[in-house]
């Protein structure tokens, strides 16, 4: 027979039992409802049997009650594995030094990660957290709370909003939120405000300092617009002068426009030609031979393919040769001239800032010879003429 | 058991056709082939060896023979025997 349910774990042995009434005995330990099996009758007319460790305990009255004498042959089940094993004492204690050893080490901080700071150095927030007790090799558990960490770590860094602290195993992440600052106004040394170029001033506003001239004054070019110097003769300060300076100026233009302007115009007629991409190199598969046109414009598209978010080293490209015509438009003299104008009032925004306008212009000459309109304009542009000039005692 | 209410319950079962032993202690024997054989209601062992048997009953005694006879289990009532059984023989039952 089977040994019964969790007999591996209370422990059974295997008996030989000794003596003239040994079927008495058996007997009594039925009546005793104790467990026995596997009953047999070896040839030196001793009787063996298999029973529960708890039972053998209670074997012994018994035993005197019948004149039997009991001979353990065999131990099985977990409480004499547990005596083996408490021999081999050096081997148990490794396992648990190890164990005790995995423990600690995953109780320990290992990494600290600072994320979000752009302006605070990641240094100075671990240099704020070790103060707080967070740095490599410390204990997780004396590690204070983790929401009353990021309170004192936000205090302790004045220019953070919010400070975040999770921990991870063995892995602490302190997120910082910058608080905005206000940005840094430059220093400046006190200074004049001087005109830049000739001019006649249209329009003056001294925020700080004095100003000089008034408007419809002509000024040579140098000469302070708006003085840094405030107050009496008595008590002279020096200030950085600001303010806005607006002023006439003029430019002159020596402008020429071609009376033949050429343009590349498409005809429509074009011709495709398709590669398969296979990481650097490319394969033609259609469109083989000579371009028929004279002159012509290519333009390329890659179809890549991508398997999710990775893009995969293969594609479809297709080129699009397209045939181009120069087409010379010839114009009129007034048309080029005024061509010519329009660029030059664009070279005048981009040159003196997009708050300048353009008064009045004069064309002061014009002819037109090989093929080309020559103008000499002038331009009176209504600008920004003020440059900072500092105060040398 | 006085010989009154083993009347009784002799009536009874033949009333409700049951089996003997369900309500007299009549040992029932279960042999499967001649490997097995399974008692119930026995009084205990007499005599154990690997080719001889016996088993005390309420009324007299089972014998059993045969060869590598091994008690595979003992229980207040029952047992169960495993071997190659040759004979298998009933004492003292004979007036019941």
């Amino acid at each position: 027979m089977k040994p019964p349910a969790l007999a591996n774990w209370r422990g059974y042995v295997r008996v030989r039992i000794r003596g003239q009434y040994a079927e008495q005995l058996l007997n009594k330990l039925s009546a005793k409802q104790m467990l026995i099996w596997d009953v047999a009758r070896e040839e030196d007319n001793q009787v063996s049997f298999f029973m529960m460790l708890p039972d053998f305990f209670r074997l012994r009255p018994l035993l005197k009650e019948t004149g039997c004498r009991v001979h353990v042959e065999a131990r099985f089940g977990l409480p004499f594995s547990v005596k083996q094993v408490r021999k081999r004492t050096f081997f148990i204690s490794g396992l648990f030094l190890f164990l005790l050893g995995m423990y600690m080490l995953s109780s320990l901080i290992w990494t600290i990660d600072v994320k979000g700071n752009e302006r605070i150095s990641t240094d100075d927030v671990l240099a704020a957290a070790r103060e707080e007790g967070i740095y490599p090799f410390q204990w997780t558990f004396r590690m204070k709370k983790l929401d009353t960490l990021s309170k004192e770590l936000n205090a302790r860094l004045p220019s953070t909003s919010w400070i975040g602290v999770t921990r991870q195993g063995t892995k602490v992440v302190i997120h910082v939120v910058e608080s905005t600052v206000a940005e840094n106004r430059t220093l400046r040394n006190p200074s004049h405000l001087i005109a830049r170029t000739d001019a006649v001033v249209t329009e003056i506003i001294a925020k700080a300092g004095r100003a000089v001239v008034r408007p419809n004054t002509r000024v040579k070019k140098g000469s302070v617009l708006i003085s840094g110097i405030v107050g009496s003769a008595q008590a002279q300060q020096a200030v950085p002068a600001k303010g806005v300076v607006r002023g006439l100026v003029w430019h002159e233009y020596e402008i020429s426009s071609p009376l033949i302007s050429k343009q590349k115009v498409l005809t429509g007629e074009f011709t495709e030609r398709h590669y398969v991409q296979l990481g650097e190199r490319r394969l033609q598969v259609s469109g083989f031979g000579d371009i028929p046109y004279a002159q012509y414009e290519v333009t390329t598209d890659v179809a890549a393919t991508s398997w999710g978010r990775v893009s995969l080293p293969f594609g479809w490209i297709t080129e699009k040769i397209a045939e181009v015509q120069l087409v010379a438009e010839e114009r009129s003299e007034q048309a080029a001239m005024q061509e010519g104008l329009k660029q030059a009032r664009f070279d005048i925004v981009a040159k003196n800032g997009p708050d300048a306008r353009v008064k009045t212009e004069k064309i002061l000459h014009q002819k037109s010879e090989n093929g080309k309109v020559k103008l000499k304009v002038l331009f009176e542009v209504e600008q920004s003429i003020a440059v900072e000039q500092p105060i040398i005692h | 058991m006085s010989r009154f209410t083993r009347k009784l319950r002799q009536w009874t079962a033949h009333l409700f056709d049951l089996p003997q032993d369900m309500l007299s202690n009549v040992p029932r024997f279960t042999m499967i082939g001649n490997r097995q054989l399974f008692v119930e209601n026995h009084r205990g062992v007499v005599h154990f060896s690997s080719e001889h048997m016996r088993l005390s009953l309420v009324t007299g005694e089972l014998e059993v023979f045969g060869r590598n006879l091994v008690i595979r289990g003992i229980w207040t009532e029952e047992v169960f025997i495993e071997g190659s059984i040759i004979e298998v023989k009933v004492h003292g039952m004979e007036d019941t």
